[in-house]
């Protein structure tokens, strides 16, 4: 009865939000996967950024969207060869 | 058309007739037509099966569709206007006959459960009740 | 000098058709010289919709291939004379026409139009990109559907790709029921996702199914709730302020109930 009355009033969990955020997560691929361009500038950036800090094995470095559950990640695969002495002073 | 031909069996040999069609450029289709499907042919084309709205039938000579006939049929192509269209069931989307075009008039629907044939009569495509030989007979007698 | 305006979808059977039908019907109702064209090459529809697909003669592929003039082939509606119609091939597929020869017919119907309405077929293979070669705007119909908007977002995209700024979108088969109960996405839901401006909305509505049975559009009907939901989508085609009905909003019995006892 309880069940029938929540329901009445709307409050309620209705299927509208599951379809909204399985929308959400299904368009973050949509739009990201359109252009591994994209992926590959992202990359390059993160290279530079990173390696004012560290010295990092570039040919090995993976960058990926990746999702679990109903987050979507942006996961980097960096392999760290040693550390910059004046890091952070720059 | 040719005049090689010649019938016999009726006690006296007879020369064709000039309405009998004698032509050997004839196909036999023998599947239905569905929507988006065509068929174009150089004489006449018999179909054993329907003709679905959207599909078409092109013919320089007549045609005759064991069936439904709901698409659009050109007989005559070539300009023929002796050519006919004949159906058991005639109710095509639109009707041509050498440059004659017809339509079912608009908001009124006539299902006739005879056969039927259309061909071109004083300028005009008219439809007329196809009879079979076995009625024409009984009529006459 | 007219407008070429596309109304493409993505995906199947969310109303393109019979939204360019309506919006053609209704422009043209209005005094304004409106031709359809239909680019569904092989599976075309605008025809029968609109109730003319007896009178075709030609079609947009003997148009292209000269077989015959473009005003030969334009069919003129049953009941305005403003309005005309540019039917598909039937027997030919998608490739019988390139992007290129659209752009010249859009340019050519241009001349004489006032609106050009290409009613896109659903994919975004070749069929697609002849729809928009000779578009100046775009309209995306979409229902509240996962698969439906998700679709709408690639052609937005591709769209976008393809200088067609700023599409406007119409969401079709909306129920103000089950968007109230919380089972179908409502119009704010959309927006948000789409991030476009809104046309319009339709509700689902069986006058559509009706009319369309008998050849007939929507928009002339003066009772039905989407027939005036087109009439308003065709008056803000002209550029006319008309504020967006929110069919979900919950009005009436219950929302007061609600506030009574204090649930809202």
């Amino acid at each position: 009865m309880l069940e029938f009355i929540t329901k009445l009033f709307g409050r309620d969990n209705g299927s509208k939000n599951v379809a909204k955020e399985r929308l959400r997560l299904v368009l973050v691929h949509d739009r990201a996967s359109i252009s591994p361009q994209m992926l590959e500038s992202l990359k390059l950036d993160l290279i530079q950024v990173i390696s004012n800090y560290m010295i990092i094995d570039e040919a090995n470095l993976e960058v990926n969207l990746d999702s679990s559950g109903s987050t979507v990640a942006l996961v980097a695969n960096i392999p760290v060869k040693g550390m910059k002495r004046n890091a952070g002073d720059a | 058309m040719a005049n090689s031909y010649s019938v016999s069996g009726f006690g006296q040999d007879m020369a064709a007739d000039l309405d009998d069609l004698v032509d050997e450029k004839t196909i036999l289709v023998q599947r239905t037509l569905r929507s988006g499907q065509s068929i174009y042919y150089d004489g006449n084309v018999v179909i054993l099966g329907d003709v679905n709205p959207g599909a078409e039938v092109t013919a320089k000579g007549n045609v005759i569709v064991m069936g439904s006939l709901r698409g659009v049929v050109h007989a005559g192509a070539g300009g023929d206007e002796n050519a006919v269209v004949m159906a058991f069931h005639l109710q095509p989307t639109q009707l041509r006959i050498a440059n004659h075009i017809t339509r079912p008039p608009d908001n009124e629907t006539v299902e006739a459960d005879y056969p039927e044939m259309a061909r071109i009569k004083g300028g005009v495509v008219t439809i007329e009740f196809f009879q079979t030989a076995g009625e024409r007979q009984g009529k006459n007698i | 000098m007219g407008e070429v305006i596309v109304v493409t979808s993505g995906k199947g059977g969310v109303g393109k058709t019979t939204s360019t039908a309506n919006m053609g019907t209704g422009l043209a109702a209005m005094g304004y010289k409106v031709a359809l064209i239909d680019t569904d090459i092989g599976l075309r529809n605008l025809d029968v919709v609109l109730g003319l697909e007896n009178r075709i003669v030609f079609d947009i592929v003997d148009v292209v291939n000269g077989n015959c003039r473009l005003r030969q082939a334009l069919i003129k509606d049953k009941r305005f004379d403003g309005l005309h119609l540019l039917p598909a091939a039937q027997t030919k597929d998608k490739t019988a026409v390139t992007p290129d020869q659209m752009r010249d017919l859009c340019a050519e119907l241009k001349n004489e139009f006032d609106y050009v309405i290409i009613d896109c077929p659903a994919g975004i293979e070749q069929g697609f990109r002849n729809a928009i070669a000779g578009a100046e705007k775009a309209v995306v119909v979409t229902t509240p559907e996962v698969s439906a908007v998700r679709d709408a977002d690639r052609i937005i995209g591709l769209l976008e790709a393809a200088e067609l700024r700023e599409p406007k979108l119409i969401i079709n088969r909306l129920r103000p029921k089950m968007v109230k109960q919380g089972d179908m996405m409502g119009i704010d839901d959309i927006i948000d996702i789409l991030a476009v401006d809104l046309l319009g909305i339709i509700p689902e509505d069986e006058m559509i199914v009706i009319t369309t049975n008998r050849g007939e559009a929507v928009v002339l009907d003066q009772h039905s709730r989407s027939g005036q939901a087109y009439r308003n989508i065709v008056r803000r085609i002209l550029g006319e302020e008309v504020p967006i009905i929110n069919l979900d909003e919950s009005t009436g019995f219950f929302k007061k109930i609600k506030k009574i006892i204090g649930l809202g």
